[in-house]
């Protein structure tokens, strides 16, 4: 029933270029970052790879740095790291309170950000036993031909469920690619696809090296998660915004949710609330934006439509609560919402 | 006995004495135990939720090296189970399966990923059946019954009608009646089950370390399912990581290891996932509540009905014990003059249930509570002031037979009344913030055995011997309860010793006294009494000895801080040594034996099933909630929660505390996240992530206060700690949310979903009234 | 595969032949025999297993073994060493921190790692840094109780 941990070899690659010679040398092979949610996949045969490449202890993976306008952080940064840096919460403090809230503190020990950003999407019928799963007549994602959610429909709606991904879109985040190609950039938003069963545009060769932060002056940002407990559990829904203020109306506004469905993604149409204040109206509006564009299915216990109804709720609450505090004069110290500075060099 | 100024080993709030090994890491438990030589057991589990065995089929797996033994249904063709009137089920199933995840067959292994592999290659072939996971649909016309002599799937059908409940509500000013579901909630203690088994085929002897509360019935029920002698069979329980009621009856593991231990002539270790400890279950049932009462004016309750339906899962268990709880604990908590009630326990294609902390009662006192509290505001009578309407005068004998000697509900509720500010907060309602509260029982200690011998309901034995120490040997399972302190405070309080001259041996057969087990809250009251009776004796001995000594007369003699003296008299004292010299001078070592029996008065009402609910020593617990209602999201947190516990006297007011705090968080648990959920019997949260346990996040400052109401039979006056508390924590909750939004909720748990859906309803409604309204 | 497994135990150099699949927790109890780090779930869901790897909380059950190379694990059965309790443990013991005991190893190396960074926790991060290991037993009061006391107390 539950499995003893299935065999499979290890290897510690100490450069890029080996891990990637590594993943090109076995067509079974999977990275291995913090582990946290690589291995219950694994003790649940969910995933069975032959070899894990250790990607911890290569340096180009690691550290966070400002680099000319834009903050750099390695994909093997621990989110405790995230959490502790100095720089994160000088430029970008939502990514920190996004990481504050995933999982426990040990998960956050060895948890990384590529491994959050790179999750894979859950759901009840999947995160189970092998033994579940097969009594179940498992499902699309894996070894099987129905989806227990939508058992008319021919994709699989698990939710991608990390908690960081929205934190880093409303910052305009981009990641560098590495692959047999050479290096890449693209925008966060871009790794995403709306396919629970394949819900990263990354070739199996490639590797997340670093998550590029641009400079952000004026703006402020925040993350909110609806879960059931206060800690470990999956966001219902995590949504992050950030916003900037001129006066009494909205400059710029970026809205991004996680957890609502099978990709983390940039709400549409925010840009029409620029120029106006942040009234009951416009709450109002962005409510029906936000239940328009989420599209959570059966995939939790939790109820679908509750999902749906506290994303709304915690942007409105969110947006609302920023613009207020947009109006004041930045606080010392930083703090998750403190509005960020310019980055110099 | 306890007049003199010595130091006092009950009524100390002394750590637990096995708490160093816990702290350690030096306490063993199952799966800590070295066995080298132990094979790897694995259990092959039905994927089906009903359905006719054709085959299993275990050639191939058999014939796997490194596979030591495979054992299926045809290994065993005895039934076991809690209740001798009720045993219907195998350790591995015969003929057909029930749920999805009971056991079918079993392989040892020299290693896990052997015995994994195996169980792979058995082949189970079986013929569906028509399923039922709702009590509705196995109870509905034509459904296939699970169990032969059980045609409509009701395992238990009881009514009992007590007093003129016709009258009664003919002459309540107010009568309300409504119908309150339960979601099925689980253990979930932190240890998963395991079991180490070891067959000794030269002697044909049985050895078996478990995680049971009630090792006396794994004995039992390993000889009768392995038809081995009760003799040459012998239960040991190492540290158990918690029980809550899951671990009172046998469970199909411990007889499986032992099948496989002598199928392999050989030791073999069974660790079940924590899916599996899911799945073995026997957690507290899905259950409606139909509740029906009248009220008078001044808020006493002139007549309640009351139906209750339990989904009780595939097997008989605890089942008929639970479904009567639930009718006899709606007496004794208040006076009640009429009272009915009628109960169905229903078999349905789910893991069984069982016992929970709080046996029975909780869903019917939440149910109860609940209602009250509704007619309360329907009346304009404040919650406090409808409960002290309704307080019972101890001492007295409820409608359906059961006495109740002691009880303090009436200080519970002045005590929580004083320390949540509660008239000064509840008249500056703030908006979201809410106040509500509620009352719960329950026994000490079932008064009547499931296994009925004739022998006392608890015996301790106690060993003095050359060394000056005692040893206390009890069958008494120590589940982290902290019943082994317990004991011992117990028997040095008797013996004017220190705590710490006494060492607590529990739980090997080979060795310890036969004890009824660690359930329905009976250790401190049965086993106390026990351990008092074992000490008096022995302190009789050391008194004679000490007078001996003294040349004075035994009645005079005295023992307090380990030196006997006579009071007054001239000579300095005896030190405790020099007297233990004395006495054993004449026999050796002395070893006394206490017991204790309840008396059968105390055995319930002359009804059928009149002993289930009947004790000799009730205890009872107010408690006031605090919450905050997030209207935006629905999220509710606890703030504060202040609850006042009757506990007779506190043998050891640190660890009632700590059981107090326990139980009370625990019915947090099943009023705000926890819930099993099957989909087509399988269990979607099977795990600590879907199954959510309440993290140390928003679990609330727990204020306890104990009442003292000194019971007459309990030792030194105690009575129960461990279990009382938990039913008035659902109530509290959900009327604490409708102080503060002003919807009364009917379901378990109220989870944020059913809060948004609530308000949003009422929104709808008032939107509505508003139109008709303004037309 | 097999290789060997270098690091400190508390505080004792090891080496041991370790597979690539062992979890640091299957090392910790199969191999080096310290039973005392307990395993309460089927993966990361529970915090029973909660030992220090360079002063620094992780799950045993997600910690492969070989990653553990060079550096410095800690587990219950280390913070005792001279046969007496540490402030910590002393307070569990006292304060009732601990009834059933099994979820308290993982408890207390999660506050330890706490206490090794912040001497004088407020109550808030000490529910921070407690909120990956479920206890069903105590409703946490006592084990909030026990983390404050061994902070208050004198070293
Ligand atoms: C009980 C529990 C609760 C959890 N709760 C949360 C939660 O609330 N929020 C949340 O966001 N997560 C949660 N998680 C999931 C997980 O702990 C985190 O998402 C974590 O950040 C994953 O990072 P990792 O480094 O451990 O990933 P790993 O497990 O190492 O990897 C995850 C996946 O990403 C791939 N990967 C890793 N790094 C790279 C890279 N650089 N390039 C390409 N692919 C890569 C891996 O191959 C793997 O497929 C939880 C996990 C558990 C067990
Ligand atoms: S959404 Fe459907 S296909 Fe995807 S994991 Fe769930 S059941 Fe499987
Ligand atoms: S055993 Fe549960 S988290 Fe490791
Ligand atoms: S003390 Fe039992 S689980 Fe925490």
């Amino acid at each position: 029933m539950t499995a003893a941990m299935p065999g499979f070899r290890l290897v510690t690659p100490r450069s890029l270029a080996e891990a990637l010679a590594a993943r090109a040398a076995d067509p079974l092979a999977r990275f291995l970052a913090g582990g946290t949610d690589l291995l219950p996949a694994m003790a649940r045969g969910l995933v069975e790879p032959e070899t894990l490449i250790d990607i911890g202890m290569i340096a180009e993976l690691a550290g966070i740095a400002v680099d000319g306008d834009r903050l750099r952080i390695g994909a093997a940064t621990t989110l405790a790291r995230l959490q502790a840096d100095a720089l994160v919460a000088r430029h970008a403090p939502v990514l920190a309170s996004a990481a504050a809230t995933v999982a426990g503190p040990q998960h956050r020990t060895a948890a990384t950000v590529g491994g959050n950003l790179c999750l894979d999407t859950r759901c009840v019928f999947y995160n189970q036993s092998q033994w579940w799963r097969r009594a179940n007549g498992f499902c699309l994602k894996r070894e099987g031909t129905v989806c227990h959610v939508a058992p008319t429909g021919t994709r699989c709606h698990a939710a991608f469920s990390g908690d960081l991904a929205p934190a880093a879109m409303v910052l305009d985040a981009s990641v560098e690619i590495a692959g047999p190609g050479g290096r890449r950039i693209a925008k966060l938003c871009e790794l995403y696809r709306d396919d629970g069963a394949a819900p990263l545009c990354l070739g199996d060769e490639e590797l997340l090296v670093a998550l590029h932060v641009p400079a952000a002056s004026g703006w402020i940002a925040d993350y909110a998660k609806s879960r059931v407990r206060g800690a470990i559990d999956f966001p219902l829904a995590g949504v992050a915004v950030a916003l900037r203020r001129s006066g009494d109306t909205l400059a710029g506004l970026r809205v991004a949710l996680t957890g609502t469905g099978s990709r983390p993604f940039r709400l549409a149409g925010t840009d029409a609330e620029i120029g106006h204040g942040v009234d009951d109206a416009a709450l109002e509006r962005l409510d029906k934006l936000v239940q328009k564009q989420v599209s959570p299915m059966r995939s939790t216990m939790t109820p679908a439509h509750y999902r749906r109804r506290v994303a709304a709720a915690l942007t409105r609450r969110l947006v609302r609560r920023l613009f207020a505090e947009a109006a004041q004069p930045p606080m010392r110290g930083g703090g998750a919402t403190a509005p960020q500075s310019e980055m110099k060099p | 006995m306890t007049g003199s100024a010595r130091d006092h080993a009950i009524g100390r709030r002394l750590p637990l004495i096995d708490g160093p090994e816990k702290v350690t890491g030096a306490a063993r438990y199952t799966a800590d135990i070295a066995a080298p030589d132990a094979l790897v057991g694995r259990i092959l589990r039905s994927p089906h939720a009903h359905a006719e065995i054709v085959e299993v089929d275990v050639a191939a797996a058999r014939a796997l090296p490194g596979v030591a033994a495979v054992v299926t249904g045809a290994d065993c063709d005895q039934t076991y189970g809690v209740l001798p009137i009720a045993m219907n089920e195998y350790p591995l199933a015969r003929g057909r399966v029930r749920y999805r995840g009971e056991p079918v067959a079993a392989v040892a292994a020299v290693d896990a990923a052997t015995a994994e592999r195996a169980i792979g290659l058995i082949r189970f072939t079986a013929r569906e059946l028509p399923a039922y996971f709702s009590a509705d649909a196995a109870r509905a016309p034509g459904a296939t019954p699970l169990h032969a002599g059980s045609p409509n799937n009701i395992q238990r059908e009881v009514h009992h009608e007590f007093g003129d409940v016709t009258a009664g509500f003919a002459a309540a000013k107010l009568v309300r009646e409504a119908t309150y579901r339960c979601a099925e909630v689980t253990h979930a203690h932190i240890e998963p089950h395991a079991a180490l088994a070891r067959w000794d085929g030269e002697r044909g002897q049985l050895t078996l370390w478990t995680v049971s509360q009630v090792p006396y019935y794994v004995h039992l029920m390993l000889a009768r399912c392995l038809g081995v002698a009760e003799s040459r069979i012998r239960v040991v329980k190492p540290f158990v990581g918690g029980g809550f009621g899951a671990r009172t009856e046998t469970l199909n593991f411990e007889l499986v290891a032992a099948l496989l231990a002598r199928a392999a002539n050989g030791a073999v270790k069974v660790e079940l996932s924590r899916e599996e400890t899911a799945l073995t279950h026997r957690g507290r049932p899905e259950t409606e509540v139909r509740l029906k009462l009248g009220m008078a004016e001044n808020g006493r309750v002139t007549a309640a009905a009351c139906e209750v339906v339990q989904r009780g899962g595939a097997y008989a268990g605890y089942g008929i014990v639970t479904v009567l709880y639930a009718g006899a604990l709606l007496h004794a908590i208040y006076d009640i003059a009429a009272v009915r009630y009628d109960g169905y326990r229903v078999y349905t294609n789910t893991p069984p249930c069982g016992a929970m902390r709080g046996h029975g009662t909780v869903n019917v006192r939440h149910a109860f509570e609940c209602l009250m509290d509704e007619m309360a505001e329907a009346l304009g009578l404040d919650p406090f002031a409808v409960r002290r309407a309704n307080l019972l005068a101890a001492p007295c004998t409820t409608p359906n037979g059961a006495i109740v000697n002691s009880c303090g509900l009436a200080e519970c509720l002045d005590r929580v009344e004083r320390a949540s500010a509660w008239r000064e907060r509840r008249r500056q309602p703030a908006p979201g913030r809410g106040l509500g509260m509620a009352c719960s029982h329950y026994v000490s200690g079932a008064a009547k055995p499931v296994h009925w011998t004739g022998e006392p309901h608890a015996v301790v034995n106690l060993k003095l011997d050359f060394d000056g120490s005692v040893t206390l040997l009890t069958g008494a399972a120590d589940i982290g309860q902290g019943s082994s302190t317990v004991l011992a405070q117990v028997a040095a309080e008797v013996l004017g010793i220190a705590v710490e001259r006494i060492r607590v041996i529990a739980n090997d057969s080979a060795v310890t006294p036969k004890d009824n087990g660690s359930y329905s809250s009976r250790v401190t009251f049965m086993v106390g009494n026990a351990a008092l009776d074992a000490a008096q004796k022995l302190r009789r001995r050391l008194i004679e000895a000490a007078a001996r000594l003294l040349d004075a007369d035994p009645a005079i003699v005295e023992c307090g801080d380990e030196v006997f003296r006579v009071p007054g008299g001239q000579h300095e004292g005896l030190a405790f040594d020099a007297v233990v010299r004395a006495a054993l001078g004449e026999a050796g070592p002395i070893t006394t034996s206490g017991s204790f029996t309840v008396p059968v008065a105390y055995q319930g009402g002359k009804q059928r099933g009149g002993a289930v609910g009947a004790t000799m020593g009730y205890s009872y617990a107010a408690q006031v909630v605090e919450v905050a209602v997030d209207q935006e999201t629905g999220a509710i947190a606890v703030e504060r929660v202040w609850v006042a516990h009757d506990c007779g006297r506190a043998l050891n007011p640190l660890s009632v505390e700590g059981q107090v705090q326990g139980s009370v968080w625990m019915g947090m648990g099943q009023a705000l996240s926890e819930e099993t959920r099957y989909e087509d019997g399988l269990p979607l949260a099977a795990n600590l992530l879907d199954y959510r346990v309440p993290t140390i996040q928003e679990s609330p400052p727990i204020d306890v206060q104990i009442v003292e109401s000194v019971d007459p039979n309990g030792p030194f006056g105690a009575k129960e700690a461990g279990e009382g508390s938990l039913a008035g924590f659902m109530p509290a909750l959900a009327n604490a949310v409708a102080d503060a939004i002003g919807v009364r909720f009917l379901e378990l748990p109220i989870t944020p979903d059913k809060v948004l859906e609530a308000l949003a309803k009422r929104r709808r409604e008032l939107r509505l009234a508003a139109a008709r309204g303004a037309a | 595969m097999k290789s060997i497994l270098r690091l400190v135990l508390n505080g004792r150099t090891r080496e041991d032949a370790v597979s690539d699949r062992s979890t640091l927790l299957d090392y910790l109890r199969a191999v080096a025999g310290l039973t005392g780090t307990k395993q309460g779930c089927d993966g990361g869901e529970c915090g029973a297993c909660t030992v220090l790897l360079d002063d620094a909380p992780v799950l045993a059950c997600l910690t492969l073994a070989r990653r553990c190379e060079g550096k410095r694990v800690e587990t219950i059965e280390g913070l005792a060493p001279g046969g007496r309790l540490s402030r910590l443990q002393r307070a569990f013991h006292e304060r009732l921190g601990t009834q059933c005991g099994f979820c308290t190893p993982g408890m207390i190396m999660a506050s330890e790692a706490l206490l090794r960074r912040n001497r004088n926790p407020s109550d808030a991060a000490i529910r921070d840094a407690l909120s990956g290991n479920l206890c069903r037993c105590t409703g946490y009061v006592k084990i909030i109780e026990s983390v404050k006391t061994s902070a208050a107390a004198e070293p």
